[in-house]
């Protein structure tokens, strides 16, 4: 009995020798053959435990749990280093190295802004309109108390259509305003992104088609303190809050009172100007009301219009309107 | 317009300096588009007063001075003897520089030290202000010589200025002059508006009645509401004085002579043109005398204007004719016939005021914008025409001498009426949002020049009489104002639009069908942004051919286009995504992915048709740049845009997208299909074909498709219903075979279906090849099958039992053999 006894020290010092020493994993399951598999030596000794004699079984059933217990505790710890260890690279990784880009497209700078006007103007209950690009006089021009004769017509070259009947394309998405109002009764209160078109040779600030979006506020009691308080709103949220915008008084055929809109941050002053146009916007002229059969005395509202492309230069700094059109990929791609 | 600074000063009052004049300019709606210093004689250097005079404490030849410079007092020290206290003297301010001499630098002033004592500026003599050789002393100033005064001023040398570029707005015609100017700063500031005195001297007026001398007949007074003629006898025509020539060039008009100088002066300070006829140059009537015909010209009347430049005329134009022939063509340009020349004598002078409309078309169709027609297109004061006449027939005399014929033709059939607007005051505040007092309204229309009108002619016509309304009486250089928010305007604009508190809509949230669209499309874009295309926005305009080649039918052409390459509108979104091509190419960008999503148009009854489209293009490297892998340099192909029109369709809820190859292709692709929903084509993708490739220097094989996005949107399905994941595990079985080349995998995947072998999951193609040991003329293909049970775990027995009779019906019916392996 003693003999069972003492062989078992030796046997698992031997077998904890050998598992610390596999190098690999191979290795370990070699030695982990050797000793616990069907026909290893620990085991065969766990075979000769059931011959003992009865009051010796105790100790030595003991005795034989303690080594096999050591050994697999010796057998796992070792299997975690070496798998470690097979886990490493030959060499470090350098995580310098590039990796493999999952590349996204960009969308484009005058959509990002679009997008941008759009989601600030639905914050404060603006929604979505659209309109047709090819127009007809009436639409563009007529309705917007600017006739054929009208000066103001000077600053819009238009580009006609050869249709018949006479068509032109959209120089403003004030057009807009007409249609939704003959559509639809007060009150109105829409927001419409969109292109027009300018018979303008394309220079750094001038491309024939650009992009405008156009606000139009039509209900009870509507003020020219309201438009105040939108436009700064949306500026500010657009441009960023350290922004000052002023209203100075102008002209347009279809609002009265009119304002240009300046504004003024770093980003102007970066220009070498204090001040900088960004839009144009007015109290609704009630002779537009009038033609969409809207009464004026019930209704008021105001509308405003600005260039989408202008918004997108100031905010990237981006010094020719050309580049918007070329979409060339180094361009596109820093937006 | 044009302006400057001195000139404006001379009809009011203002003290702001010319950066703040230009501010307030700005802001009353005269936006100031450039300012331009100009540098005077003696800039800086003001006549000063000595008030004391003391020695320098450090220094016996030299004196310590208290000054009055006219803004405040400076100490100076000076080293002259010839002065004393109370004598004005030339004074130069620091900062200001010495006109230079012959060979030296010019010297700049400095606040300095001298003797340990500070001198702010330098009492100077006659040789240091290059008057004269005369260095013994300061050069003292006549008594009278204002304190302040610029020194340019008190020699009566030209001082400095300042230009104003101004912006003019079309509803604006008063602006346009000086008066005009001068009237917004009186009316912001409350001083007095400061129109030049018409006094002529009896002596220059020794000529007989007018009526005696000349004539006017004026046949359409539609055309012409108002005639007004003056004349000027035994001018000597000439070079203009000085005053009058530095005048019209500090604005950039170029001086011609006395005469024709005076015309423009009074147009630019009141803006009423003028036009100066040889009167000797028209044409005597029956009773001899000379006499203007106003009428319209006859249908092909030739006319030749001072410029040289020969006219057809049409009926429609107004013409300033005599008895035989046209003299001016009306409010547009004088004739060479009766222009004024050197040796003009006898002058008459043109005020009138022309139909604005009819000098508009007169001057497009001619191609003769001038200075005139400008105004008279946008409206002349009718009230300020014999005003203005008489204005000019005074500066005439001034400067050419002559003799003013008694009093004015005057032909004004039919003067309007007062035009008079009534102005609910509570009206202005709702307007406006904020609360100004009736009495402020009052007020601030009555600075623009409006005059309150208590008697209501019209009790009918509301308003006035009311409480709470007054009604005005609009003068008539203000043709803007015609209705009561053209009032609200101007009170809004004087009052200030800082003190209106800015407030935010209220009341009705927005609603419009197209709002729903514009989400749609913002998710169309971000998807496929997310696929790795780049969003490109293309010209709308595009070159007929372009738009030919891609489009269907004709294109819808310009009437004017501005270049051949711009002439149609875009048929299809790929002449843009074409030329984004090329222009990547050409510039060494071989890696191009991009799509755009816009509006096409098309010709239709009425108005062209606009439809959204969708349109993709790719070239080069399908992966971004790597340092390792077999496939790092892969290019595109067809299947990557076929599987990003795949990926699209099914993230958008576009189902059952079939690609239908067509057995011929369009002229501009090489291999296509057509993008087949249910019974509708959807769009197209296919290759570029090489021609067209070329032309648009691209190299590398470019993909295309393009789909009609109005069509995906209204059929496209987002519901999305959840399926119960499996509980049981699925088998595979995997078969590689030799297939027909002509058998498509369409084809493959149609007899699996009919077949309907019992438990099959899904059918998966994963390798395609050819060659090897591949017969020629068929392909290699294989094909994973899953199978699976929702209920139970299958056995293998049944999994072969289907998948064999599978295999040998797909065999049999495609004439495929299957591989071992």
């Amino acid at each position: 009995m003693s003999e069972f006894l003492n062989e078992i020290g030796p046997l698992t010092a031997t077998a904890l020798a050998e598992l610390g020493a596999a190098g690999d994993l191979a290795a370990l399951e070699q030695v982990k053959g050797r000793w616990l598999g069907a026909q290893g030596r620990f085991t065969g000794l766990m075979k000769q435990l059931g011959r003992l004699p009865k009051e010796e079984k105790p100790a030595a059933g003991k005795a034989m749990n303690e080594a096999k217990a050591a050994l697999e505790a010796a057998l796992a710890g070792r299997r975690g280093e070496l798998e470690l260890l097979a886990s490493l690279p030959r060499e470090p990784t350098d995580f310098t190295l590039p990796g493999r880009r999952r590349v996204m497209g960009r969308l484009h700078p005058l959509t990002q802004a679009a997008e941008d006007i759009v989601r600030s103007f639905r914050r404060i209950g603006f929604v979505v309109a659209d309109g047709p690009e090819v127009e007809d006089d009436y639409h563009c021009f007529d309705a917007l108390a600017t006739p054929a004769d009208h000066p103001a017509r000077d600053t819009q070259d238009t580009f006609y259509l050869d249709t018949a009947p006479p068509r032109l394309l959209r120089t403003h998405t004030s057009s807009v305003q007409i249609r939704v109002m003959e559509k639809q009764p007060p009150p109105v209160r829409i927001i419409v992104p969109g292109r027009v078109y300018r018979r303008d040779n394309a220079d750094a600030t001038h491309n024939p088609t650009f992009h405008q979006i156009e606000g139009l506020y039509v209900d009870r009691g509507v003020t020219v303190g309201d438009l105040k308080g939108t436009v700064e709103f949306v500026f500010k949220a657009v441009l960023g809050g350290d922004v000052r915008i002023r209203f100075r008084p102008h002209y347009f055929s279809y609002t009265e009172p009119s304002y240009e809109i300046d504004f003024s941050s770093a980003a102007t002053r970066a220009l070498g100007k204090e001040w900088l146009e960004i839009a144009g916007c007015g109290m609704v002229h009630p002779q537009v009301f009038e033609n969409v059969g809207y009464d004026p005395e019930e209704w008021t509202g105001w509308a405003f219009g600005f260039g989408i492309e202008r918004i997108a230069m100031i905010r990237h700094g981006i010094r020719d309107i050309r580049l918007f059109y070329e979409n060339d990929m180094r361009f596109l791609r820093q937006f | 317009m044009k302006i400057t600074y001195h000139w404006l000063k001379e009809y009011v009052d203002f003290r702001w300096p010319p950066e703040e004049l230009a501010e307030r300019l700005t802001m009353l709606g005269l936006e100031v588009e450039g300012v331009e210093k100009r540098g005077g004689e003696f800039e800086g250097i003001v006549v000063a007063q000595v008030l004391t005079r003391d020695k320098h404490p450090n220094a016996d030849k030299l004196s310590l001075c208290r000054v009055n410079d006219g803004a405040g007092q400076r100490q100076i020290v000076c080293g002259a003897q010839n002065f004393k206290a109370g004598d004005k003297v030339p004074l130069i301010l620091p900062g200001a520089t010495l006109p230079a001499r012959p060979g030296e630098a010019p010297f700049t002033i400095k606040v300095g030290r001298i003797r340990g004592v500070e001198s702010h500026g330098m009492l100077c003599s006659p040789r240091e202000l290059g008057l004269s050789e005369d260095a013994q002393g300061l050069l003292v100033l006549r008594e009278d010589a204002r304190v302040g005064q610029p020194f340019a001023e008190y020699l009566g040398r030209a001082g400095g200025d300042v230009l104003f570029d101004l912006e003019i707005t079309p509803n604006r015609p008063d602006l346009n002059s000086l008066v005009g100017i001068a009237r917004e700063i009186a009316a912001l500031t409350g001083n007095p508006l400061k129109l030049p005195r018409l006094l002529i001297p009896p002596a220059a007026m020794r000529l007989p009645p007018i009526g005696d001398l000349v004539a006017v007949r004026v046949e359409d007074a539609d055309l012409c509401p108002r005639y007004t003629a003056r004349l000027v006898r035994g001018v000597t025509i000439g070079p203009s004085p000085d005053w009058l020539r530095a005048r019209l060039e500090g604005i950039g008009l170029r001086s011609i002579n006395n005469v024709v100088d005076v015309t423009n002066y009074v147009m630019m300070e009141i803006g009423q043109p003028l036009h100066a006829f040889d009167c000797a140059r028209i044409a005597p009537a029956t009773d001899g005398k000379p006499t203007v015909v106003v009428r319209r010209a006859r249908d092909g009347e030739r006319f030749v204007t001072l410029d040289g430049q020969e006219h057809v005329l049409s009926g429609d134009m107004l013409l300033i004719a005599d008895e035989r022939q046209g003299i001016a063509v009306a409010g547009v340009m004088g004739g060479q016939n009766s222009e004024i020349h050197d040796r003009t004598a006898d002058v008459l002078i043109e005020s009138a005021h022309f139909h604005p409309p009819s000098i508009r078309r007169t001057s497009k169709r001619l191609g003769l914008r001038t200075d005139a027609s400008y105004r008279f297109e946008r409206g002349s004061d009718i009230g300020i025409t014999d005003w203005a006449g008489l204005r000019c027939a005074q500066l005439i005399l001034e400067t050419a001498g002559g003799q003013l014929a008694e009093g004015v033709v005057d032909a004004f059939p039919h003067p309007p009426p007062p035009r008079e607007i009534v102005l609910r005051h509570a009206r202005a505040n709702a307007v406006l949002g904020v609360d100004i007092p009736d009495a402020t309204q009052v007020e601030l229309l009555q600075h623009l020049g409006l005059e309150v009108f208590p008697d209501p002619p019209d009790p009918s016509g509301g308003g006035a009489g009311m409480p709470g309304a007054t009604r005005f009486r609009v003068p008539t250089f203000r043709v803007d104002l015609k209705r009561e928010v053209d009032l609200i305007e101007e009170v809004e604009r004087l009052y200030g639009l800082e003190k209106v508190p800015a407030t935010f809509p209220r009341g009705a949230v927005g609603f419009n069908a197209f709002d729903a669209v514009h989400d749609q499309i913002a998710e169309a874009r971000r998807l496929l942004a997310g696929l790795g295309l780049n969003e490109a926005q293309g010209q709308t305009l595009v070159s007929e051919t372009a738009a030919r080649l891609w489009g269907r039918a004709e294109p819808v052409r310009l009437a004017n286009p501005l270049s051949a390459d711009m002439s149609a509108l875009r048929s299809s979104l790929l002449p843009g995504l074409l030329d984004t091509l090329r222009h990547n190419l050409t510039r060494q960008q071989e890696d191009v992915a991009v799509f755009e999503l816009g509006r096409v148009f098309s010709p239709s009854e009425g108005s062209p048709r606009e439809g959204w489209r969708l349109a993709i293009a790719l070239t080069g490297r399908r992966h971004a740049p790597f340092w390792s892998g077999a496939d790092r340099d892969a290019r595109c192909d067809i299947y990557d845009m076929k599987g990003v029109l795949e990926e699209f369709f099914e993230h958008y809820g576009a189902r059952g997208v079939g690609f239908v190859r067509e057995t011929e292709s369009p002229a501009t692709l090489v291999e296509s299909a057509v993008l087949r929903w249910g019974k509708t084509d959807l769009g197209w993708l296919g290759q570029l074909a090489p021609a067209l490739a070329r032309q648009h220097d691209l190299r590398a094989p470019v993909f295309l498709a393009e789909l009609d996005f109005d069509l995906l949107l209204s059929r496209r399905n987002t519901a999305r219903v959840s399926k119960l994941l499996p509980a049981f595990p699925a088998v595979r079985r995997d078969v590689a075979m030799f297939l027909p080349e002509a058998v498509t995998h369409e084809a493959v995947l149609r007899v699996v279906r009919e077949a309907r072998p019992a438990n099959l999951e899904t059918v998966a193609l994963f390798d395609v090849f050819r060659g090897g040991n591949v017969p020629q003329g068929r392909k290699s293909v294989a094909y994973a099958f899953t199978y699976r049970h929702a209920e139970r775990t299958l056995t293998d027995a049944e999994v072969n039992a289907a998948h064999e009779a599978l295999v040998a019906v797909i065999g049999q019916t495609l004439g495929a053999t299957v591989r071992e392996g």
